[in-house]
């Protein structure tokens, strides 16, 4: 009921004249994700203009898939995309815009590797990378500073928080099983919490 | 066989990449350091990849692989780093009718999982070596970032030409 009253809704509002098909998604996020730098939260508005100045899907019911997506491991430009292309297009459409999502980088990292087993060893590029490198902590911090602000703090998620992080610093080895237990016990403790 | 390594490391990555690229990073670093790659090395494959296209986890897995089996590792090392997180959205979709969760609960106990993996890579990125430079780097990246809305893209870049060009006559000049 509700997918048709959105597709409705789509039909009514400004259509340009090309419709979604797959080799259109493929292009439009090939082009979105070979020159937006800077990650999932950058890349994310600019397909939530890009498919409403085409008239594909309004901001609305992308942000809804958006918050879906963020459930699901992986990158997020990944996640995103494919939900909102089966939506658009179906299974083929999913297929076109996990490779317009993966083509670009891909390719772009295989070229700076090349130049960097040609160049890697130059001096003035071992201290650009040695600089470059030195900014991650920092960027790092930014995430959490600026994820930790806008964060519902209550004494439970602050606990939580402070033991998982300690649980992850000082158990290396056992990060995927830890964080696979502590995402599922979090899940019933938020589900108690609540009632 | 080297190839088969990589597969198996990045898809056990890909399973718990939750949260955005910079959750995943400590995870990542956990799983190829010291094996495929050293620490400085990888503080510049984390630079590299936040100032090309796409996500840091597949840039890293592309990465790594091209250093360790060249083409045929850097392409199976990316498409298994996106497996997992790929059959999860496809299997939810076609289960969606059946399965009811809560997903307000969903969204916070990952919320919650995601800051302490943050927090995790920043204690693991930690700089090990007292230069002023590189503490300097990392302060300044950070006001960047939390404060200003200046794209990082920026303090990476700068960062990476300021130490290019003048590092050896600041660090002089400083006395190191």
């Amino acid at each position: 009921m509700k997918a048709t009253m959105q597709k409705s809704d789509r039909e009514k509002g400004k259509k340009s004249d090309a419709s979604p098909t797959p080799a259109r998604l493929f292009w439009m996020l090939a082009k979105i994700n070979t020159v937006t730098l800077g990650g999932g939260y950058v890349i994310v508005p600019v397909m939530a203009a890009s498919l409403e100045k085409k008239g594909w899907m309004d901001e609305k019911e992308f942000y809804d898939i958006f918050a879906r997506a963020q459930a699901f491991p992986g990158p997020l430009a990944l996640s995103t995309a494919l939900l909102t292309s089966l939506r658009l297009c179906g299974f083929k459409g999913a297929v076109a815009a996990f490779c317009g999502v993966i083509l670009p980088p891909f390719l772009a990292i295989i070229l700076v590797s090349g130049l960097l087993s040609t160049y890697g060893s130059l001096p003035a590029v071992v201290r650009f990378l040695e600089g470059a490198g030195a900014v991650v902590p920092g960027l790092v911090a930014a995430m959490i500073w600026k994820t930790a602000a806008k964060r519902a703090w209550t004494p439970v998620r602050i606990i939580e928080t402070i033991v998982l992080s300690a649980l992850l610093i000082l158990l290396p080895a056992f990060s995927l099983p830890l964080l696979l237990t502590a995402i599922a016990g979090l899940y019933c403790i938020e589900g108690l919490c609540k009632r | 066989m080297q190839t088969l390594e990589i597969i198996w490391t990045f898809f056990k990555v890909g399973i718990i990449s939750f949260g955005g690229g910079w959750s995943t990073v400590g995870i990542i670093k956990n799983a190829v350091v010291p094996h495929w790659i050293n620490e400085t090395d990888f503080r510049a494959l984390i630079a590299i990849a936040q100032s090309t296209p796409g996500p840091i986890a597949l840039n890293a897995a592309t990465m790594i692989g091209w250093s360790h089996g060249g083409f045929l590792s850097a392409f199976a090392g990316t498409l298994a780093v996106v497996a997992f997180p790929v059959a999860a959205i496809i299997a939810t979709t076609l289960l969606a009718r059946r399965v009811k969760l809560n997903s307000l609960a969903i969204n916070e106990s990952l919320r919650t999982g995601s800051t302490a993996m943050m927090i995790m890579t920043l204690w693991a990125l930690m700089p090990s070596v007292a230069d002023p430079l590189i503490i300097a780097f990392g302060l300044g990246s950070f006001a960047i970032a939390a404060f200003t809305k200046i794209n990082a893209l920026w303090a990476i870049l700068g960062s990476g030409i300021i130490d290019a060009v003048a590092g050896p006559a600041i660090r002089k000049l400083l006395g190191i």
